[in-house]
């Protein structure tokens, strides 16, 4: 009858309750896990919409994509030294004795479909990886967002740092390629520079004498289980101890330090962020299409007798090479041993003080300004000149090393005897930091004296009165700058249709 | 049917009307703001949609690259103006809770680890003794499976290379380099016959033979017999980080490293003039057999190659 | 048995043996360091098939002259001597200025000859300095004379040389490459080895010690490959018997096609710079375009 299956309709939307079936399948779920409360503050979490809150995201999403394209390339890498003939469709090595890992890679990107993209995505996207890690630390580090109570993630920040620059190097020493087989000739040499242990380390680190067959597999397995698998839990961590602590927001209209202003995770942060999961895939992948990296088939097989001249690491690894390339070589030896300082400092000394210093800002800045209180609002950097140029400096610093790692390109570029490059580039890391410093304070101090100096400045509207006086008023705001008009207003828990009664806050009683 | 009236109590609970300027898009027009994510997902479906076709034909990277990131591009920013312009616009506000706890739930945490730990140990101090001992020594012992396993010990390996006294000087190819075939200015590879094709023999035995001269040459005192006829032999790892030093200007008789510009002057047995490369390239005494064969007299009188703490 | 005829029969053998004994150890020797009636050149090599007269093919003309040497791999054709009255008064023109009427060169205070003696250093030296432009030199002070557009053609080069060569034959002579059969891999590979360390590996050059550099290799012609492995321009190290014939051609096989036309597949080749450029890319384009993006996403307050 039809009433019936009216009835029964009706019925079913009765016991299905005013939310449906989303709601029912909640309340299954709720009955065994009890996620209500939990969820509902999942979903209403408050993320500000600052632009500079974004650089992490880039950070996060390209490791997805680095995730994404390295299990496809792990399915056809093969990460063995074993000689085997390459026999394939690049023709200017066929016939040569190549490793395993070498001719899987080269036929990863001449014979897989899609294989060459994938490679190319999977490298760019580490580029951007770190890039956006160092911007996204410097971010931080300039407004003071790792003070109380996020210590600790600066710390795991720090660590995800040099854990993504290390992985950077494992991974593209994979196929075993001219240029990648010369930086770990040098890894071996520096790990042999180490006092007391280093030709130990370096016999157990690769297996024997230089270069075995242990160190490809070795650095596989880092590279795709162990180091991520760190990684992994790390960023877990940073971002549970984000969403626990919130957070943090510059100052602003209706923003203190005991609330945070801006947009619930559900809906509006998980399509911006989702959005921009699929831009950043979006742009790697362009990145992989039109521009080429790492073409290993060019660079030929590793072969401990052979070199290219112009040869260099990563980006990421540049700064250790533009110090190697500099120091000058204060070998010691006496007593029948040798300490080898031109590598051992370069190399492992000078990296471990500047990430200790990263490591040690947090509880250095404490005692600087014995500052032990919460901080949620951010410093704007001009507001804090010492810390905003102590990090100038020392960026400055780590940027002139990256740029001693180009010192042929430079000379061959500018016509300069190479020689000379390197001399100034040794003047040029003593006295940098020391110019940048005072530079940066200056600069500081000078935004800050002027009256809106970091903001934006509100425009003026000149009028002319009929008397030929000119007076100016502040114009109105801009049209894209009314939405800040509103007072910031708790999540909804309830939307509710709009009628007469309801009052100016919305609040009403619901009969339930 | 009759529906049922449940009597509850009202409550108060927070919530917004549906025309509440926070609920509304951010857009002034998002009429025109929906046509334009429409066309951006569109966009992005043609070109997703034209990556599975480009991959089912084997396209070439740059199209396969292009359709998906084209299309996951347009896919993304027509999320993010959903989000930015056509949805409610806020903004929204929480509270922060301080996290810390109240004075006595931090007590009791303290007290929990503290005084029942304190109660447990104090009465079997040895107990706890011993066992921090077995773990102590546990922990250290099971480093030893992750480190010395990996490899063997150095031992001597360092300070020898495969060249012995009679090797015979070879090419890549395996070759013997006879006295008439270098002039001088040229440069070639050698590794001690047998070894050209093995690892070893690559990264340790690694040799450049140049000629300099056509007499007998001197680098040093003490090596007047070392460079026959002007060929000179020095070892090509580098004494920085061990490249392999194969770049030689013949006029300017430098071999220069290519990884970090060192520069060895070949006439005085390889001392470094520039660069940070601390000790000469060690040099290989060589002689010429009747046969006019470039032999070795004997191995390198040092160890080749980088610096290491038990190299004197 | 007269005495005469005992006489003439001595006469005879001191003749054979001091007369012709020298001959033919002379000639014999000549033919281990590539010619006859040549003074020693820089180039000697006694290995065969390796661009001197000690080769698979030797083409000499009815006065005995070497005319053309080689094997299937390279041809090495000596400069016609009927050009060298051109090649004087073009030299006299051009190069005299400098490297002296006779071609003997001023040494420079100790140093290698600044302007260095032209004599018997073979035809293949004379054709590769002026054919790749850095004869006659824009810059006679310059430390290194870069590669430009040539200003004397084929023709006068090869004149030039033919009478540079009339002053004291040498060798090598000018190669012609025949690529048919060539090893492009064989080439990589010798490439990686003898070549990469000063050229790179992508063959775009760099700057060296003292203001030397390696010029790129993007733009030379075969011929001049070759010439330039075996004689050695400048601080280039010349390769003579460590390389045979076969494996220079196989060498200019993969720099004509490999260096020259690299095939690019994964895009734009970022000017084979390497890293450095990749890095430059990654950060500027990648990162900067995804932080407009997120400008974009995010407030401005």
């Amino acid at each position: 009858m039809s009433s019936d299956v009216v009835s029964t309709k009706r019925m079913k939307q009765q016991s299905l309750g005013p939310y449906g079936a989303v709601g029912k399948a909640l309340g299954e779920l709720d009955d065994r896990i009890g996620v209500a409360k939990g969820g509902s503050s999942f979903l209403n979490k408050i993320f500000p919409d600052h632009w500079s809150f974004m650089l992490g995201e880039i950070a996060l999403y390209s490791f997805i994509v680095l995730l994404v394209t390295g299990v496809f390339l792990s399915l056809y890498y093969i990460p063995s030294q074993a000689i085997v003939t390459y026999h394939g469709s690049y023709l200017p090595l066929d016939g040569q004795h190549v490793t395993q890992a070498y001719a899987s890679t080269v036929d990863l990107s001449f014979a897989v479909r899609a294989g060459l993209l994938m490679r190319q995505m999977h490298h760019w996207a580490t580029n951007i990886f770190v890039g956006a890690i160092v911007i996204h630390m410097a971010r931080v580090f300039f407004t003071g967002a790792f003070r109380k109570p996020r210590e600790l993630n600066w710390t795991i920040g720090s660590a995800l740092l040099i854990l993504a620059i290390v992985n950077g190097f494992l991974g593209y020493s994979l196929p075993d390629d001219l240029v990648s087989g010369t930086g770990i000739r040098i890894a071996y040499s520096i790990l042999l520079s180490i006092p007391l242990v280093g030709s130990y380390l370096g016999f157990l680190v690769f297996g024997g004498n230089f270069p075995g067959t242990a160190v490809i597999p070795r650095f596989y397995i880092l590279h795709i289980l162990i180091v991520p698998g760190i990684i992994i839990a790390l960023v877990s961590v940073h971002m549970f101890l984000l969403y626990r602590q919130k957070h943090t927001q510059f100052p602003g209209r209706g923003r203190t330090e005991k609330n945070v202003v801006g947009s619930p995770m559900f809906p509006v942060f998980m399509a911006k962020t989702t959005g921009y999961l699929f831009i950043i895939g979006g742009v790697t992948a362009l990145l992989g299409a039109f521009a080429q990296i790492n073409p290993i088939w060019q660079f030929g097989p590793y072969d401990a007798s052979r070199i290219g001249y112009a040869v260099q690491p990563d980006w990421y690894m540049g700064f250790l090479d533009g110090a190697l390339r500099i120091w000058p070589s204060w070998s010691f030896h006496s007593f029948g041993y040798t300490i080898p300082f031109e590598v051992f400092i370069p190399a492992i000394i000078l990296p471990g003080l500047i990430f200790n210093l990263i490591f040690v800002w947090p509880a250095l800045e404490r005692r600087f300004t014995k500052d032990h209180e919460t901080h949620n609002l951010l410093d704007r950097p001009s507001y804090r000149p010492k810390r905003t140029a102590a990090g100038v400096a020392v960026l400055a610093f780590v940027s002139v090393l990256f740029l001693a790692s180009s010192t042929d390109v430079i000379a061959n570029f500018f016509h300069l005897p190479l020689s000379a490059v390197i001399w100034a580039m040794r003047i040029l890391t003593i006295v940098t930091p020391f110019v940048a410093y005072p530079l940066t304070y200056k600069i500081c101090l000078e935004l800050q004296t002027t009256k809106g100096g970091g903001k934006r400045k509100t425009p003026n509207m000149v009028s002319r009165t009929a008397e030929g006086e000119y007076v100016a008023t502040p114009a109105p705001v801009y049209v894209d700058d009314q939405h800040d008009e509103l007072a910031p207003a708790e999540v909804p828990k309830f939307i509710t249709a709009a009628t007469p009664e309801s009052d100016g806050d919305g609040v009403r009683t619901i009969d339930r | 049917m009759s529906e049922v009236h449940e009597q509850r109590t009202p409550v108060v609970l927070s919530g917004l009307s549906e025309d509440d300027p926070h609920l509304q898009p951010a857009a002034k027009n998002p009429q025109l703001v929906e046509r334009v994510i429409a066309l951006n997902f569109l966009l992005g479906i043609v070109l997703v949609a034209g990556f599975g076709a480009s991959y089912w034909v084997n396209a070439k990277s740059w199209i396969l690259g292009a359709t998906m990131g084209g299309g996951l591009l347009f896919i993304g920013v027509g999320v993010v103006a959903w989000g930015k312009y056509l949805m409610p616009k806020g903004p929204f506000v929480e509270d922060r809770h301080p996290h810390t706890s109240p004075q006595v739930d931090r007590d009791a945490f303290a007290a929990a680890i503290v005084e029942r730990g304190g109660n447990v140990i104090k009465r079997r101090k040895m107990l706890g003794g011993l066992l921090g001992g077995g773990l102590g020594i546990f922990s250290v012992v099971a480093i030893f499976p992750l480190l010395r396993s990996l490899g063997p010990l150095p031992k001597g390996t360092l300070f020898h290379t495969d060249w012995r006294s009679g090797s015979y000087a070879v090419d890549q190819t395996g070759r013997r380099i006879q006295v008439g075939d270098l002039a001088v200015g040229s440069i070639v590879t050698v590794f001690p016959e047998g070894t050209q094709d093995t690892d070893r023999g690559q990264a340790v035995d690694q040799t450049v033979l140049i000629r300099i001269s056509n007499q007998n040459f001197t680098t040093q005192k003490g090596r007047e017999t070392w460079a026959p006829l002007g060929y000179v032999a020095y070892s090509k790892m580098c004494t920085h980080l061990g490249c392999p030093v194969g770049l030689y200007e013949q006029q300017l008789q430098l071999l220069v490293c290519p990884c970090h510009q060192s520069m060895f002057n070949v006439t005085n047995g390889a001392i470094p003039q520039f660069g940070p490369a601390p000790r000469p390239l060690p040099q290989l005494p060589l002689f010429i057999d009747p046969q006019g064969y470039i032999r070795a007299q004997s191995d390198y009188h040092e160890a080749v190659g980088p610096g290491f703490w038990e190299r004197p | 048995m007269t005495a005469t005829f005992l006489k003439r029969l001595g006469a005879l053998t001191f003749v054979a043996i001091f007369g012709f004994g020298p001959v033919v150890l002379f000639a014999a020797s000549a033919n281990a360091s590539g010619g006859t009636a040549s003074k020693q050149t820089p180039y000697q090599t006694s290995r065969s098939n390796a661009g001197t007269p000690n080769s698979d093919n030797v083409v000499k003309n009815s006065k005995g002259v070497i005319i053309s040497y080689g094997n299937g791999a390279i041809t090495y054709n000596a400069p016609s001597s009927a050009l060298a009255a051109l090649g004087k008064a073009l030299f006299l023109q051009n190069c005299a200025s400098c490297h002296g009427t006779g071609a003997n060169g001023v040494p420079a205070n100790g140093t290698n000859g600044a302007f260095p003696n032209l004599v018997g250093l073979g035809p293949a030296t004379i054709d590769f300095w002026i054919e790749s432009g850095r004869m006659p030199a824009a810059d006679p002070r310059s430390v290194q004379a870069p590669r430009r557009e040539a200003r004397l053609n084929h023709d006068q080069a090869i004149a030039i040389a033919a009478w540079v060569n009339s002053l004291s034959p040498a060798f090598p002579s000018i190669p012609t490459v025949n690529l048919k059969g060539a090893n492009v891999a064989d080439g990589a590979a010798l490439f990686a080895l003898n070549c990469a360390a000063c050229h790179t590996i992508e063959g775009d050059g760099d700057a060296l010690a003292m203001n030397t550099y390696a010029p790129s290799l993007r733009h030379i012609p075969a011929t001049q490959v070759a010439e330039a492995i075996r004689t050695g321009p400048g601080n280039m190290p010349r390769f003579t018997g460590n390389l045979s014939d076969y494996q220079v051609r196989d060498l200019v096989k993969f720099v004509t096609t490999e260096i020259q036309h690299p095939q690019n597949p994964g895009g734009f080749g970022l000017g084979g710079l390497g890293p450095v450029a990749e890095g430059f890319v990654g950060l500027a384009l990648g990162v900067g375009i995804l932080a407009l993006f997120g400008f974009w996403i995010g407030e401005r307050q």
